[in-house]
């Protein structure tokens, strides 16, 4: 057997809606932003996925609970999982969102998870302004 | 359009790890589908693959693959990051210019060397989604909780979509999990990502598929039967899971619909469900009702090899026209996760 | 033009985004690589000839890409540890992620007598950067038996020799005429 690894330390702009979303982030807020129809989109995107029209920047700040939509259990998580224990992906209704958000939620066992479950963001003490700033945990856990 | 034609076509066998390089086990599937074709290598004038160096593990490592082509003197050819579907998509576009007669589209990939579930997040949204290690099992995960608890299908019906898989492999020389276990045993199995168990999940597999494309007058010409596209059609949906319904497929049904299954009766389908339950979604985004046979090759459940298998569903619906006397087939791939984009080829024999 | 008064100046925002990729990848040397690996660790230098073009690939790739016919066992040839300087370049390293190079280095490529094989990259030592030319007659400097290995030899061709050659050190025989290879390209 051979073994090789490849590195890319990649560095990467982030432009005007990553850029305050994740600077909330690393404030301790998670910010979506409203289309022309006035549906929020978490997490924020430059473009309507529906329609391609560019979206007038307008930040809404959501959650920081909301609602599991739909989960998956992951026994054994990898070493590019943002927690190093058994957990759940899960999308995420944060309250005040139209859409669902992927993120990590820290339940314990899978017992403790369901579908539409309350679930709230908790957030790291040291944020860098990164997605990994925050997971969520089961709102009766918090 | 113009009718362009199937001519030729070959896969290798898929193997969990292969001990020849990428470009050493696509050699000879290139060689065999151009023999089939009944054309010589100086007739093709376009030349399309479909692979992914972040799965060979070396920048520009599609280079390395036209070595099983043969590029001297150079060649008039082309590459997609995709699976070799498209690049059989972009192939078929390439003769609709009338220029040229003959066309080659492969797909190969290599993904014993890599951890899947480290390299496909690197696909993703790289602010929101890949430092998550959104992996592809996780999601479809995700996608298959979602229609559990739509109630649009079952854990039994998964269970039988994998043994129905397996059983079909038997007969394919090319597969790689073949026939065995009945569904209650499997539905005895713990999970690896709930709601998904181990046959849920496709193999990983090395391998490498070739099609061999003409136009009508150079199709008569050389092959006594060939296979007509009479429609190929692909559609993308939006990026983030979150913003899509995943209990549907809707680029799928759009992309069926532009490359006019409806106009006439299925009788086999290739499906790249690469997950037990996405095979009933594109089963209901197509719909193909039971008198269709689906997968009878075993499909992605039995072999998976990556930037092939979506050219090897082709592969495999021309050979049933072909071969096994069929007059309408169809074949999907996909990429992306959960289903994001969709390719939808429909074939008919004479 | 500066920034009007009433605009935070740098604000602290977040504007940039660290993403470290690493991936490993394990895989076995495919049949002929592993037969010139077992082949470099005894001193010998071994490659596939083309039965149809005579074109020798080094290390062996079971194929020439050139005539797209397989190459086998029966094809193999053992190569001169000597040759030629038919080409190089000199590296000014940049202090890019991943360079350990801090001063010039030449990489060059070395056919080797007999035939036409031709090995890339290959380091020179003992010579100055500046009085490396074509045509310079050269002979490999093996590491001792007991010191060779293979670990950094790959299907990918990478570190062709690595690990049981330390270079090519020039012989002091007069040059080879460089007419006679400028303006070729080698495989
Ligand atoms: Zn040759």
């Amino acid at each position: 057997m051979t073994t090789h690894t490849i590195e890319f330390p990649y560095t990467r702009t982030l432009g005007p809606v990553i850029g305050p979303f994740l600077t909330g982030l690393r404030d301790g807020h998670v910010l979506g932003v409203r289309n022309r129809d006035g549906r929020v989109l978490v997490p924020p995107l430059e473009w309507d996925p529906a329609t391609g029209e560019a979206i007038d920047v307008d930040f809404v700040e959501v959650g920081p609970a909301g609602t599991v939509e739909t989960w998956a259990w992951v026994t054994e998580p990898t070493r590019k999982h943002p927690l190093d224990h058994p957990f759940a992906f899960a999308l995420i209704r944060l309250d005040g969102a139209d859409t669902a958000l992927l993120h990590a939620v820290d339940a314990g066992s899978m017992d403790r998870m369901r579908t539409g479950m309350r679930v709230v963001a908790r957030w790291k003490d040291e944020r860098a302004g990164h997605i990994t700033d925050l997971s969520f945990v089961p709102e009766e856990a918090a | 359009m113009d009718d362009i034609a199937i001519i030729g076509y070959a896969q290798s066998p898929s193997q969990r790890r292969a001990e020849l390089t990428e470009p050493q086990f696509l050699f000879p599937v290139i060689s065999e589908a151009i023999e089939r074709a009944n054309v010589e290598r100086r007739d093709i004038g376009f030349t399309c693959a479909g692979s992914c160096d972040y799965l060979s593990g070396q920048t520009f490592a599609f280079v390395m693959n036209l070595e099983a082509v043969g590029a001297w003197p150079p060649i008039s050819e082309s590459h997609v990051e995709m699976d070799g579907a498209w690049a059989l998509y972009e192939a078929w576009v390439r003769l609709q210019h009338g220029d040229i007669d003959v066309a080659l589209a492969f797909g190969s990939g290599k993904s014993s060397p890599g951890d899947p579930s480290e390299i496909y997040p690197l696909q993703l949204d790289p602010y929101t989604l890949t430092p998550l290690g959104a992996d592809p099992v996780s999601m479809a995960a995700l996608q298959a909780r979602a229609m559990l608890d739509k109630g649009t299908i079952t854990e039994q019906e998964m269970a039988e979509i994998a043994v129905r898989s397996r059983t079909n492999a038997a007969n394919n020389p090319y597969a790689q999990v073949r026939g065995s276990g009945d569904v209650d045993t499997l539905l005895r199995e713990p999970y690896v990502t709930a709601p998904l168990r181990r046959h849920d999940l496709p193999p990983i597999s090395d391998g490498a598929s070739a099609v061999v494309l003409a136009t009508a007058d150079k199709a008569r010409a050389v092959c006594e039967r060939p296979v007509w596209i009479r429609g190929i059609d692909h559609r993308i949906e939006p990026h983030q899971p979150g913003m899509r319904d995943l209990t549907e497929s809707i680029s799928t049904r759009q992309a069926g619909r532009h490359a006019g299954i409806d106009h006439g009766p299925v009788e086999v389908a290739e499906l790249s469900a690469t997950f037990s339950h996405q095979e009933k979604l594109l089963r209901e985004a197509l719909g193909l009702g039971d008198e269709v046979q689906v997968n009878p090759s075993g499909g992605a459940l039995a072999a998976n090899p990556v930037m092939a298998v979506g050219l090897a569903r082709i592969a495999e619906a021309a050979r049933a026209i072909s071969e096994r006397g069929v007059s309408r087939a169809l074949a999907h791939a996909t990429s992306g996760q959960c289903l994001q984009q969709n390719l939808v080829c429909v074939l008919e024999g004479a | 033009m500066t920034p009007a008064a009433t605009e935070p100046d740098d604000d602290n925002s977040v504007k940039m985004m660290d993403y470290f990729m690493q991936l490993e990848y394990r895989e076995p040397l495919c049949p002929v690589v592993r037969r010139y690996a077992d082949q470099l660790l005894e001193g010998r230098l071994i490659g596939h000839q083309c039965p149809s073009c005579g074109l020798v690939y080094l290390p062996p790739r079971g194929y020439c890409p050139i005539c797209v016919v397989e190459t086998t066992d029966a094809d193999e040839t053992v190569l001169s540890d000597r040759g030629t300087v038919t080409n190089y370049t000199v590296v000014t390293p940049v202090q890019y992620y991943g360079q350990h190079e801090t001063e010039p280095f030449v990489r060059a490529s070395v056919t080797l007598d007999g035939g036409n094989a031709t090995m890339n990259l290959q380091d020179l030592v003992d010579v100055p950067v500046d009085e490396v030319r074509v045509g310079m007659r050269v002979a490999a400097v093996w590491k001792p038996k007991g010191e060779r290995s293979v670990a950094d030899i790959s299907n990918r061709s990478w570190g062709s020799a690595e690990g049981c050659i330390d270079g090519w050190r020039p012989t002091g025989e007069p040059d080879a005429p460089a007419e006679q290879f400028l303006g070729k390209a080698t495989f």
